[in-house]
């Protein structure tokens, strides 16, 4: 109720104090948010940007699932420490490597997004499996359990719920990077291609617009993973509660 | 200590466990030739298993022995032996029911108990299995729990849960990591009454408590060894063997009101 009340009034102060300079008005704001949600293009946009995202995301956290289960085999620790360190490198100077690599616009986009998420992933996957309780793996054992079915136990099993929580976490980070790499590759369009179109012509109603849809959809999207890892894995809000 | 009366009616038969010159060192060191055994406890007419303490102050290494007896970790010298055989114990053949009663998270109480069965038991068909789960469950109270996860369940109904998995596994020794712990009086005495259920399903059944508690400890075994830390000397090691049954303190459920029992808890707190 606080947040609400703290809101409108900055809202208020937004508008009554802040019109007549380059900065758009709330009420202005909102006025280009639905012009864009009614605009024809726009349906073709949002699910040119949410289809790249899925994709990106749906393979990263493959990728990174076995980069972090693997990393249990002290052969692969070193290749997933690694991984975690390249959220340090940044995309801007390898965007002509993956040119080089990739085929077409929409592979570039892709691999670049899974490129940039799967660090942040492997990094959430693997504070995951450092945080067992060691005596979960001794359980195990003392109920004849092998290696492999322990694993299986106590990190897959055991823990996929935390994956979806890593998904909820990381989901930011794509649904930030969209605009980025939706930059290098117009032609599939895109709320990324929108926003730097809009930029370009300093046109800040609608990039302020484009900014509220895509935030809008992005608390819409944290919100739906926060359930559904509560009705995919009912224990979860069990012990959050505790 | 005052050796009071003689039990008539029993019998130490063949060694189930023997521990013997176990040493562990983690940069000083932790236990220094330890050494006990437990012996399989037959009493004429009456369904009995064995109940053994280890009583020791916290910190003094209790748990690194308890992770040995289970199998987890090896000594640095020394050897663990159990079954009639007397071959070196190896982890899946000893129970274990850890102080905070660690059940899998993510499965129900069913679940959990279905897991025993799934990776130890010799019985292979499912409705034998369920039979059995449903038995253990009827007979422990936990009935009505079973589709629950374990965060659901208070801290007595989780242990039994934990004790039943363990039992499930086949395994005839339980070690039990401080249960004692963080009980209150009532709860106390019924956990005392479900380890002696435990302990009496099958002759060579042993559970092995470890614990600080002294007298709920002694209430319960038959034998107990205190471990405790010698003058001038690092490492614990086994400072005192009491014979419960030989003294008359075993097999007595109104064994706390007699007098001679508090003397011997209270020179035992004296001594760890």
């Amino acid at each position: 109720m606080i947040v609400v009340v703290e809101v409108a009034l900055a809202l208020g102060l937004w508008q009554v104090f802040g019109g007549g300079g380059l900065i758009p008005t709330p009420v202005q704001i909102i006025a280009a948010a639905l012009r864009i949600v009614s605009s024809p293009s726009f349906a073709d946009n949002l699910f040119s940007s949410l289809g790249l995202t899925m994709s990106g995301m749906g393979i990263a956290i493959i990728l990174a699932l076995i980069v972090s289960y693997l990393s249990l085999l002290p052969a692969f620790t070193p290749i997933a420490r690694f991984v975690v360190k390249c959220r340090y490198l940044t995309l801007t100077g390898l965007i002509f490597l993956f040119t080089l690599l990739t085929q077409d616009g929409h592979q570039l986009k892709l691999s670049l997004l899974v490129f940039g998420i799967v660090p942040f992933f492997v990094t959430t996957l693997l504070s995951v499996i450092d945080s067992i309780n060691m005596q979960e793996y001794e359980l195990c054992r003392t109920m004849r359990m092998n290696n492999w079915q322990t694993l299986y136990e106590v990190v897959i099993l055991g823990r996929l719920d935390q994956v979806v929580e890593a998904l909820r976490q990381n989901f930011a980070i794509a649904w930030m990077m969209i605009t980025m790499v939706e930059g290098l590759s117009m032609s599939e369009g895109g709320l990324g291609t929108l926003l730097i179109k809009s930029n370009k012509y300093i046109d800040l109603s609608t990039v302020f617009g484009i900014l509220v849809i895509i935030f809008a959809m992005g608390i819409l999207f944290d919100y739906l993973l926060k359930n559904l890892r509560f009705w995919l894995f009912p224990y979860a809000k069990i012990q959050i509660r505790k | 200590m005052n050796a009071i009366r003689q039990h008539p009616t029993y019998v130490k038969k063949e060694v189930l466990m023997a521990v013997e010159n176990v040493n562990l060192t983690f940069n000083k060191p932790i236990l220094r030739e330890v050494n006990f055994t437990v012996r399989n406890i037959v009493r004429p007419g009456v369904e009995q298993g064995q109940v053994v303490s280890l009583i020791g102050r916290s910190g003094i290494g209790k748990t690194q022995l308890f992770k040995l007896l289970a199998g987890l970790t090896e000594p640095d010298s020394g050897s663990i032996t159990v079954g009639p055989d007397q071959h070196p114990v190896v982890a899946g053949e000893v129970g274990m029911v850890s102080q905070n009663y660690l059940l899998f998270n993510h499965r129900t109480i069913k679940d959990n108990l279905k897991l025993a069965l799934r990776h130890s038991s010799h019985i292979t068909d499912d409705a034998e299995k369920e039979l059995l789960i449903a038995g253990y469950a009827d007979n422990f109270d936990l009935s009505e729990h079973m589709a629950k996860y374990p965060m659901q369940l208070s801290g007595g109904q989780r242990q039994r849960a934990s004790i039943i998995q363990q039992v499930l596994t086949g395994n005839k020794f339980i070690l039990l990591d401080e249960p004692f712990s963080g009980l209150d009086a009532l709860m106390i005495d019924k956990v005392i009454g479900l380890l002696l259920k435990i302990s009496t399903l099958d002759e060579l059944n042993t559970l092995v408590i470890i614990s600080h508690d002294v007298e709920n400890a002694l209430a319960i075994s038959d034998t107990a060894y205190i471990l405790a830390s010698e003058p001038g000397k690092e490492g614990a090691t086994i400072t005192e063997t009491l014979d419960l049954m030989k003294m008359g303190f075993a097999w007595d459920a109104s064994i706390r009101q007699r007098e001679d029992f508090q003397q011997l808890v209270a020179d035992i707190k004296h001594k760890i």
